[in-house]
């Protein structure tokens, strides 16, 4: 089977989102597509699937002409898609999710315990141990990327494409999910895999040699120089901005004490599921303390909600989750910049003007170069990396004193990435306060001035980053696992 | 008891029984016969009312014409039977195949226009009573068959004999949400309609059915009205609203769609009759029985909110 992609192009409102993008996909193969965010991979995904179609171009399955007018169409051909957002439906079990569009069933009604059968026979297929009868809600998200892989086994799928699919994995995970892809390709399957790690593209498929080597390249040179931004080790020798003695969470914190001082980047590294982010939010009263104390800028401080961190204590989150708690999708930037100052822009009355808070953000949409032809541009149509320097935009125009940074580039393509840790470095630099939670360790030794291991909601071990990748990897990990075996010892 | 409180419709059974005991403690006329018929009988129309509703928050949209639709069914019910002397079972049939009509309208639409169901349904709402009124110039009709109007008030012991339609449609629901494919693509297009679009889920049908099954139980509502009032009022359906959207959400249902209780809502409907009822038998001033239903309906919500919160649902 060979799925052709012939010069396809497709536009949203005040977007170009794809211009003559061509692909072949053969039988046992795996093709990586890398490239910037906005590039247009998830709207060549979505097109090949059925999802948009096409203004222009043709698609051709074994050289034959094929429009899809839905999803459904694409999945009756063979075709299925794992795709970046997640595609389950949470109170549906496991079994359920596989099996959604072709339940088994028994004189019209579902037959469960067949379903169930059947969805364990995906699962052992990708190696995911769980009660087929779990309703996905409760999986962990590496659990749910692997429900959705299954899902498209179930499929039947020829061609399979694979949107990003370890942004939410762990390095263990990714490995198991090589392993299948490779097993998959074996089979006989055509595979598209996605990816923003030049690491995972280059392990995964070898068609890339007579695909675009030449770019790819130039794209690992690019990224050795980047590599080389570290930000030089600085002595703390700003004020204090905020201390944290014992601080105890209801989501289950315990004795949490660090400070973080102007000028300073501290990093918060931790698994998945470690508790950062919801530290995090009980630092910006989005949650409660139960125990332990706050003191900002020297003096004891109780911050009861969001507002009272951002307007007296001057301090600012900026999300892990973009789409949900980063941007209001469909406002235009200038809405979203000037979101922490509306009280700032305010004038008799109350009222504010579009070219007033167009004057006041235009200075940090240019800071950051966020691309767009205008301000007006709803933040729905921008790239990822681009909506998240809306979302960093709206501190700085706040001009927080501390922000509380979390993985501030996922799903993020390698060039915006580098520009915003460098950017991480010149608020530092500038006189900010950072707490930087990441899960990826390059990103935390490059950034952090000290860093601190948080593993089941405790801190475990802090060490001061001397910038060797390698030494510190080799520490942090060990105070993880450290603390991983005293738990396993005490059970 | 932990695993009884972590069940949705947990507290609102501890309700009603507690409620029970104390109404028949403090008013003994509520144990009697035919304060018990009055009481299974005032929910059936409810109980229709509610599915209604709940069908349409399963699928992720809502029915503000559940009323109106429900109205429009009686009068044309009743007008066949009355001024054009249509034998009863054809009567009703033609009846509720316009309900189902009507819900294809509200589906079609919302599909079609792309427009939110809530504000499709906010206008044909008004479309369904205009027609209503111009049927009737707000005038019932009264001559109707008697059979008709001898199964909305006949009973067996304390049983109503309205009772039965209700009861049947509950388990035919129960089976559909719970096993049948079209039901299970209504709950999947309500938990996440995109996800369900990429499976290869038709989004447009899934919401069109939800809407006429919506319309062929608001209609079957209308009709059980009609009977038990041995007569159809014009103004049948204009108090459906509140119940409607109460009883499901009370039943844990969640107005983000995908998740509903068809027990929870049943048990919902009954705690609502009850209070009701309590309130004519201990003879609450029937200008504050509006109020009082509204306040005790927040509470109810409120309780299971918490508790939901507190077994980690939320």
């Amino acid at each position: 089977m060979a799925l052709t992609v012939d010069k396809a192009s497709k536009s949203f409102p005040g977007v170009r989102a794809l211009k003559d993008a061509s692909l072949e996909l053969r039988s046992g193969e795996v093709h990586a597509l890398m490239g910037e965010n906005g590039a247009g991979k998830s709207t060549l995904i979505k097109i090949i699937t059925g999802v948009h179609r096409p203004d222009g171009g043709r698609l051709l399955l074994d050289g034959q002409d094929v429009l899809f007018a839905s999803p459904r169409d694409a999945i009756r051909l063979g075709i299925s898609a794992v795709h970046q957002e997640r595609n389950l439906i949470p109170r549906f079990s496991v079994a359920e999710n596989i099996l959604l569009e072709n339940l088994p069933r028994r004189t019209g009604l579902v037959d469960y315990a067949r379903a169930n059968a059947e969805a364990k026979k995906y699962l052992e297929m990708i190696g995911l141990v769980v009660d087929t009868r779990t309703e996905v809600r409760h999986l962990s998200v590496a659990q749910m990327q692997m429900v959705e892989i299954a899902k498209a086994l179930s499929h039947e799928a020829k061609v399979l494409l694979l949107d990003e699919p370890t942004a939410s994995l762990t390095g263990e995970e990714a490995d198991a999910l090589f392993a299948l892809v490779q097993r998959l390709k074996a089979q006989g399957a055509a595979i598209l895999f996605v990816s923003h790690k030049l690491e995972e593209v280059l392990a995964i498929g070898e068609p890339m040699a007579n695909m675009t080597r030449g770019r790819l390249i130039e794209a690992m040179i690019g990224r050795a120089e980047r590599i080389a931004v570290v930000r030089p080790p600085k002595a703390a020798t700003g004020a204090v901005k905020l201390e944290a003695s014992g601080v105890a969470t209801a989501a289950g914190h315990r004795d949490i004490s660090f400070t973080v001082r102007r000028g300073e980047i501290l990093g918060l590294y931790g698994l998945v599921g470690a508790g950062r982010t919801e530290l995090a939010r009980a630092l910006v009263g989005k949650d409660k303390l139960s125990g332990g104390t706050l003191s900002i800028d020297g003096k004891p401080a109780v911050i009861r909600s969001v507002e009272e961190a951002l307007k007296r204590h001057r301090i600012g989150y900026l999300s892990e989750d973009r789409k949900y708690e980063g941007v209001v999708l469909l406002h235009p930037i200038r809405f979203n910049v000037a979101m922490t100052i509306w009280d700032r822009l305010a004038r008799f009355l109350g009222f504010q003007t579009a070219a007033g808070e167009r004057r006041a953000t235009e200075p940090f949409a240019r800071q950051l170069e966020i691309r767009t032809p205008s301000l007006e541009q709803s933040v729905g149509n921008l790239s990822g990396g681009n909506q998240q320097k809306v979302s960093l935009a709206k501190w700085l125009a706040a001009k927080v004193d501390l922000l509380i940074i979390d993985e501030p580039t996922v799903g993020i393509d390698i060039k915006t990435k580098a520009y915003i840790h460098e950017l991480i470095g010149k608020l530092a630099d500038d006189g900010l306060a950072i707490l930087l939670i990441s899960s990826e360790l390059p990103e935390m030794v490059a950034l952090a001035d000290r860093i601190l291991v948080m593993h089941e909601f405790r801190i475990v071990d802090g060490f001061d980053n001397d910038r060797s990748y390698e030494a510190m990897s080799r520490k942090v990990m060990g105070a993880i696992h450290r603390h991983s075996d005293e738990a396993v010892a005490v059970e | 008891m932990g695993a009884f409180f972590r069940l949705q419709w947990s507290g609102i059974l501890v309700g009603i029984i507690a409620g029970g005991i104390a109404l028949a403690l403090s008013a003994p006329a509520f144990l009697s016969e035919f304060n018990l018929f009055v009481l299974l009988r005032s929910i059936c129309v409810s109980l229709l009312v509610a599915y209604a509703q709940m069908v349409m928050l399963g699928v992720g949209q809502m029915n503000l014409s559940v009323g109106a639709l429900g109205g429009l069914v009686a009068v044309v019910t009743g007008g066949l039977m009355d001024a054009l002397g249509v034998p009863t079972l054809p009567a009703i049939m033609i009846g509720v195949a316009a309900g189902g009509a009507a819900g294809f309208v509200n589906g079609w639409l919302t599909v079609r226009t792309g427009i939110n169901g809530f504000i499709v349904t906010l206008a044909t709402a008004s479309a369904f009573a205009g027609i209503n009124l111009g049927i009737t110039k707000a005038v019932p009709f009264y001559n109707l068959p008697a059979d008709f109007v001898a199964f909305g008030n006949g009973r067996v012991g304390l049983f109503p004999l309205l009772l039965i339609v209700p009861l049947l449609v509950t388990v035919v629901l129960a089976l559909f949400f719970a096993r049948a494919v079209p039901g299970r693509h209504m709950l999947a297009v309500g938990g996440n309609a995109p996800a369900a679009q990429l499976s290869g889920v038709s989004v447009p049908r899934a919401i069109i059915s939800a809407h006429v099954l919506s319309g062929l139980l608001a209609a079957v509502a209308g009709v059980l009205a009609v009977a038990q009032l041995g007569s159809a009022q014009p103004t049948i359906g204009s108090d459906w609203l509140l119940i409607s959207f109460a009883a499901p959400i009370i039943g844990g249902a969640s107005l983000a769609g995908g998740a509903i209780s068809i027990v929870g809502t049943l048990l919902a409907v009954v705690l609502i009759g009850l209070i009701q009822n309590a309130m004519v038998l201990v003879k609450v001033d029937p200008y504050w029985v509006q109020f009082l239903l509204g306040a005790l309906i927040l509470a109810a919500v409120w309780f299971n909110r918490y508790r939901a919160i507190k077994v980690g649902e939320i």
